[in-house]
C-alpha cells in the first residue's frame, strides 16, 4: 500500500519535471523571440507615453475654445456656453493629467482607444474601422504594384546596363523621385479628371451611382474612384523600389555564384530567376515590410487631394479639432501596427533567408 | 618664446587653409567631371541666386488687383497673376528665401542630430547604445507625419526656424540608425583598431578617422533631407497647418487649390509652383546621386 | 597523344570605354587527354581569361577577337566553342568541360541547399532523369571527395566548412563526367593540410576516370608535384610550355626560371630565393618588344626590338629570342 503511494508520487513527481523541463525548453528554443518581444512590448509602452504627452502639449484651453465657438454659433452669453461646454464635452478640465493617463491605459487594455470630446458616438475604434480598409485598400494595391514593377525594372537595368532601358528607366527615377505623391496626385487630378473628365476626381465611391454591397456596380465604382490615388502612388514608389532592386542586383550580379550558374550551363532566365531576383528581392523584404507598417498610419495629404476617406485624412482633421483622445487612440493604433508588423517580420525573415536561421 | 608659438599657430593655420581649399577646388572639379552632379549643382545653385538676388530685381508688390486677375503669361507677368491680380513670378522669388531657408535648417538640424546620437551610439556602446537606440525606436514607430502636424500645433509655425525645428524633430532617427551602422562597421576596420591599440584620444579617431568616412554619406543625407524638409513643408502648409507665409511655394499652391481647379483659369497658378518644386526636387535628386557616384567609387562600374 | 582542346592563336580584348584592354595575346595551347595540364603565372597574367574562354564565360566586356577554340570528344565529334550558339553552348558547359571556381567558398547560392542547385543543374541538362535518380547521383559525386553525403545534400553553403565547400564544388563539376574540368586556384583560401588532401582527390579522380584536367595556379610546388605538363603565362602571352619535367628541370625561359627561383622551398636556405626585380607590366602600356624584357636578366638589344615567335624545341614551346635559330 505505502510502496503504492510513492511509485504514485514519483510518478507525479517524474511528470511535473518533465513538465517543467518542457517548458523551460519552449522558453529557451524561441529565446530570441522573447527578447523580441519584449523589445516590442517596452517599445509600445513608452510610444504610448510619448504621444499621450505629445498631444497634452498643445496649447490653448480646449472648454474655452470650445465654449467661444458655441457662444458664437448659438448666440448665448460665455457663461453659460461654458457650463454648456463643460456638459458637452467628454472632458473634465478637473480631472489631473496623470488620472486622465491612467484612465487612457486602462481603456486601451479593455480594447477602448479612445472617445470623441465632441460626441461620445464617435470613438476611435469606430472611426479606425470605417476609415482604415479603405486607407489599406488604396495603398497596399499600390505597394503591391510598384513592389512588383520595381523589382523586374531594377534587376532589368541591372542586367542591362548601360543599355536604352537603363538610360530611360534612371531618367524615370529621377522624375518620380522630383514628385511628391501629393503633388502627382493633384497633377494626376488636374489631367484626368477636370481636363478630360475621365476619372472622378475624389472620394471613395459615388453614393448616387451606386450602392455599397458585393455587386459588381459597386465595385466598378470603387474601382473608378481609386484608380488616380493609386496611379499616383505607384508612379512615385516605382521609381524607389527601382533604385533599390537596381543596387542590390548589381551586387549580387557581381557574385561568384552567378558566374557559376553561368558556367554549368542554367539557361539565362533560371539564373535571372532563382539566383538573382532571390538573393537581390531579400534586403529588399525589411523595406518592403517598414513600407507596409507605414501604411497603417495613411496619407493624410494624398487623402485630403482626392478627399478620399482614409485613416490620414481624418487624423489630420482630428488634430485640428483637438480631439485628444481620439488622435492618441489612432496614433497608438499606427504605432502598434508598426511594432507588430516589425516584429512579425523579424521572426519570419530567417524563413527565406537560410543564412540567419538560428537552431 | 611667446612669439614663436604664436607664428607657428599661424603656419599652420595657413597650412590647413590651403589643404582646405585645394580639397574644395579638388572636391568641384571632380563634380564638374560628374554629368549629373553638375547639372544638380547648377539647378540648386540657381535657386540660391534666386533666392539672393531675385527679390532685389524683381520686388514683389502684395496689393490686390482685382482689375488684372488671372492675367496670361506676359512681359509684364511673366507667369501670370492670381486670383487677386498679383504677379505669380514674383510671388514665386519673393517665396524661395522661406522655402530655401526652412530646408537648410532642417536640413543642419536632422542632419546634426542624427549624426551626432549615431556617432555617439555606435561608438560608446553599452547603455548609451541602448538608451539611444530605444529612443530612436520609438521615433521611428510613431508615424512621423501626424506628429509634425501636432507639433505643428503646438509651436504656431511663425517663422522659417520654427518650421525647421518642426520638421527635423521627428525626422532624424532614420539616419541616426544608418549612422550607428556605419560607424559600428568602421570600430572595427583595422584602422580604427590600430589608432585604439595606439592610444589615440577618442576625440582624434572620431574627428580624424571616422568622419572623414562618414562625411559623403552625410553629404548626400544632408542633401535629401533638404528635399523632403520641402516636401514636408509644403504639405503642412496645403493642409493650411503653417499659413503664416503667403508667398511660400506652399501657400501658393494651397491658396490655388482653394480657388478650385474647375476653373481652368486656376490651373497655371497652381502649376507654376508646382513645376518650380519638382525642379527644385530633381536638382537636389541629381546633385546627391552624382556624389554618390563621385564619392563612392564601388558604384562606378561599367 | 591526343588533345582534348586545342587553343589556336586566341586573342582576348577587354573592351571599356574609353580603350581596350588585350588580356591575350596570340596564345596556342593544347590540353592533353587524360593528363593534368598546369598554367602559372603572376596575378593578372590571363590564366583566368584565358580558361573562362574555355567556357565562353569571360566576364561582361571581355571577348574573344581572334582565334579559335576547339573541343573534341572521346566519341571523335569536333566542336568549336567560340561559333556556338547560346543553346549549343550551354550544353556544351558543365557536360562536356565543367570548372572548379577559384572562389569556391562563394561559387553556391547561399539561399538554396546543395541539393536543390544539384537538381537545378542536372534538370537544365538531363532532361529525363527523376528525382530520385539526380539523388542517386548527387550522393555518388559527393561520396566520389569522400563527404557525409546525406549531410550535406541538405545544408545550406554557409553550414559547411571552406574545404567542404571546395569539395562539393570538385563533386559538381564532376556530376556530368566531363572529360575536362578546368580548376581556378582551387585552393587559395584554403590550409595547406586541406589544399593537399583536395589535390590528392583530385589527383585519384583524373587517375581513375580519366578526366583531363586543367590547372590554374601561382603555387609552384603543387604544379611541381601533381601537373603532366605545364604552360607559363605572363601578361597575356604564353612564354613556356612543354612537359613538367624538361620545364622545371632545365629552366630554360628566363621567366620560368625566375618563378622558380622565387618560390621558397624547404630543403634550400632562404638566400638561395631571388624575387623577379621589378613589377609585372600594365597590359595597356606594354615594353616594345618581348614584354619581359624589362625585367630579363639576359635582355639583348634583340629583345626591346621585335617581341620574339614562338619556337618549338624538345616538344616544348618557347617565347624567348635566345632559342631562336
Amino acid at each position: 500500500m505505502e510502496k503504492e503511494n510513492i511509485t504514485a508520487k514519483d510518478r507525479i513527481k517524474s511528470v511535473l519535471t518533465k513538465v517543467w523541463k518542457a517548458i523551460v525548453g519552449f522558453l529557451y528554443k524561441y529565446r530570441y523571440f522573447w527578447k523580441k518581444l519584449g523589445i516590442a512590448v517596452l517599445t509600445l509602452a513608452f510610444s504610448t507615453i510619448v504621444i499621450f504627452f505629445i498631444i497634452r502639449l498643445i496649447p490653448g484651453d480646449i472648454v474655452r475654445e470650445y465654449a467661444l465657438s458655441l457662444a458664437s454659433s448659438r448666440n448665448i452669453p460665455y457663461d453659460e456656453a461654458y457650463r454648456l461646454a463643460v456638459s458637452l464635452l467628454n472632458y473634465d478640465p478637473e480631472e489631473s493629467i496623470f488620472l486622465q493617463f491612467f484612465r487612457y491605459v486602462g481603456g486601451l487594455f479593455r480594447g477602448e482607444l479612445g472617445v470623441s470630446l465632441y460626441n461620445e458616438d464617435i470613438t476611435a475604434n469606430l472611426l479606425i474601422k470605417q476609415r482604415l480598409p479603405w486607407t489599406l485598400f488604396i495603398s497596399s494595391v499600390s505597394l503591391l504594384i510598384s513592389f512588383l514593377l520595381g523589382t523586374w525594372l531594377g534587376s532589368l537595368m541591372a542586367r542591362k546596363r548601360n543599355g536604352a532601358a537603363d538610360t530611360a528607366i534612371s531618367s524615370y527615377i529621377v522624375v518620380s523621385g522630383s514628385i511628391p505623391d501629393y503633388l502627382m496626385g493633384l497633377l494626376l487630378v488636374l489631367i484626368f479628371a477636370y481636363t478630360w473628365k475621365i476619372f472622378p476626381s475624389q472620394g471613395n465611391y459615388d453614393a448616387f451611382y451606386s450602392e455599397p454591397g458585393w455587386n459588381f456596380k459597386f465595385f466598378y465604382d470603387v474601382l473608378r474612384h481609386a484608380f488616380l490615388p493609386v496611379a499616383a502612388y505607384v508612379f512615385v514608389q516605382t521609381g524607389t523600389w527601382t533604385l533599390m532592386m537596381r543596387g542590390s542586383s548589381i551586387g549580387v550580379l557581381g557574385e561568384d555564384y552567378i558566374s557559376a550558374a553561368k558556367a554549368r550551363g542554367l539557361s539565362e532566365r533560371t539564373i535571372t530567376r532563382k539566383y538573382l531576383k532571390r538573393n537581390a528581392m531579400l534586403p529588399l523584404v525589411t523595406s518592403l515590410a517598414v513600407s507596409f507598417a507605414a501604411l497603417f498610419g495613411g496619407s493624410p495629404l494624398m487623402e485630403s487631394i482626392f478627399n478620399y476617406p482614409g485613416i490620414g485624412l481624418e487624423l489630420s482633421a482630428r488634430i485640428g479639432l483637438k480631439d485628444y483622445f481620439v488622435v492618441q487612440g489612432i496614433m497608438f493604433f499606427t504605432s502598434s501596427m508598426v511594432i507588430l508588423v516589425n516584429l512579425i517580420t523579424d521572426s519570419i525573415y530567417s524563413l527565406i533567408d537560410p543564412r540567419v536561421r538560428k537552431e | 618664446m611667446e612669439n614663436a608659438k604664436v607664428k607657428e599657430f599661424f603656419t599652420s593655420l595657413k597650412r590647413a587653409a590651403c589643404e582646405a581649399g585645394r580639397s574644395v577646388a579638388d572636391f568641384f572639379k571632380k563634380v564638374f567631371q560628374n554629368k549629373k552632379a553638375a547639372t544638380g549643382f547648377c539647378i540648386l545653385m540657381l535657386f540660391v541666386l534666386m533666392a539672393i538676388f531675385g527679390p532685389l530685381i524683381f520686388p514683389y508688390d502684395p496689393t490686390v488687383d482685382y482689375e488684372n486677375r488671372y492675367a496670361p503669361f506676359s512681359w509684364q507677368h511673366i507667369f501670370g497673376t492670381d486670383n487677386l491680380g498679383r504677379d505669380v513670378f514674383r510671388q514665386l522669388v519673393a517665396g524661395s528665401g522661406s522655402v530655401l531657408t526652412i530646408a537648410l535648417l532642417t536640413g543642419v538640424f536632422t542632419v546634426f542630430i542624427g549624426v551626432f546620437l549615431g556617432i555617439l551610439s555606435g561608438y560608446a556602446g553599452g547603455v548609451v547604445d541602448k538608451v539611444i537606440q530605444g529612443v530612436t525606436n520609438i521615433v521611428l514607430t510613431i508615424p512621423s507625419f501626424p506628429v509634425m502636424l501636432v507639433l505643428a500645433a503646438i509651436f504656431t509655425i511663425e517663422d522659417p526656424f520654427t518650421f525647421a525645428l518642426v520638421l527635423s524633430a521627428w525626422s532624424w532617427a532614420g539616419l541616426c540608425r544608418a549612422v550607428r551602422a556605419q560607424v559600428m562597421s568602421l570600430r572595427e576596420r583595422d584602422f580604427i583598431q590600430i589608432c585604439k591599440v595606439m592610444k589615440m584620444s577618442r576625440t582624434h579617431i572620431i574627428v580624424k578617422e571616422l568622419m572623414p568616412n562618414i562625411a559623403s554619406y552625410i553629404l548626400i543625407n544632408f542633401i535629401m533631407t533638404m528635399r523632403s524638409a520641402i516636401t514636408g513643408s509644403v504639405g503642412i502648409m496645403m493642409l493650411g497647418l503653417a499659413a503664416y507665409d503667403p508667398t511660400n511655394w506652399g501657400s501658393m499652391l494651397s491658396n490655388a487649390q482653394a480657388q478650385g481647379l474647375v476653373n481652368p483659369k486656376v490651373i497655371p497658378v497652381l502649376l507654376v509652383p508646382l513645376v518650380t518644386i519638382i525642379i527644385f526636387q530633381a536638382g537636389a535628386i541629381l546633385f546627391s546621386n552624382g556624389l554618390d557616384e563621385i564619392l563612392n567609387p564601388r558604384l562606378r562600374i561599367g | 597523344m591526343e588533345n582534348v582542346i586545342e587553343i589556336r592563336n586566341v586573342t582576348i580584348d577587354y573592351k571599356l570605354k574609353r580603350y581596350d584592354i588585350r588580356a591575350i595575346t596570340d596564345v596556342s595551347l593544347d590540353i592533353k587527354r587524360g593528363k593534368i595540364t598546369a598554367l602559372v603565372g603572376e596575378s593578372g597574367s590571363g590564366k583566368t581569361t584565358l580558361s573562362s574562354a574555355i567556357l565562353q564565360c569571360i566576364s561582361t566586356p571581355g571577348e574573344v577577337t581572334a582565334g579559335s577554340i576547339k573541343f573534341f570528344g572521346k566519341d571523335g565529334s569536333e566542336t568549336d566553342v567560340c561559333a556556338c550558339n547560346n543553346h549549343q553552348i550551354n550544353k556544351f558547359r558543365w557536360e562536356k568541360v565543367s570548372m572548379v571556381f577559384q572562389a569556391a567558398q562563394s561559387a553556391l547560392n547561399p539561399v538554396m541547399t546543395v541539393f536543390e542547385q544539384f537538381e537545378e543543374t542536372v534538370r537544365e541538362h538531363r532532361m529525363g532523369w527523376d528525382k530520385k535518380r539526380i539523388e542517386e547521383r548527387t550522393k555518388e559525386v559527393l561520396e566520389d571527395v569522400k563527404l557525409d553525403a546525406d549531410r550535406v545534400m541538405k545544408a545550406y553553403p554557409h553550414e559547411l566548412s571552406g574545404g567542404m565547400k571546395q569539395r562539393v564544388m570538385i563533386a559538381f563539376a564532376l556530376i556530368f563526367e566531363p572529360e575536362l574540368i578546368i580548376l581556378d586556384e582551387p585552393t587559395t583560401a584554403l590550409d595547406v593540410i586541406t589544399q593537399d588532401y583536395i589535390f590528392k582527390i583530385l589527383q585519384r579522380i583524373n587517375r581513375e576516370k580519366g578526366i583531363s584536367m586543367l590547372l590554374m595556379t601561382h603555387d609552384i610546388g603543387v604544379v611541381a608535384k601533381f601537373a603532366d605538363y605545364v604552360g607559363v603565362m605572363y601578361a597575356g602571352r604564353l612564354m613556356e610550355y612543354g612537359d613538367i619535367r624538361t620545364v622545371f628541370k632545365q629552366r630554360r625561359h628566363p621567366y620560368t626560371a625566375g618563378l622558380i627561383g622565387s618560390t621558397p622551398s624547404l630543403i634550400g636556405s632562404l638566400d638561395d630565393m631571388k624575387p623577379i626585380e621589378g613589377n609585372p607590366p600594365d597590359l595597356r602600356d606594354l615594353p616594345k618588344g618581348c614584354v619581359f624584357s624589362p625585367r630579363c636578366p639576359y635582355r639583348t638589344d634583340k629583345c626591346t626590338e621585335k617581341e620574339p615567335e614562338d619556337y618549338i624545341k624538345d616538344g616544348c614551346l618557347l617565347k624567348c629570342t635566345r632559342y631562336g635559330e
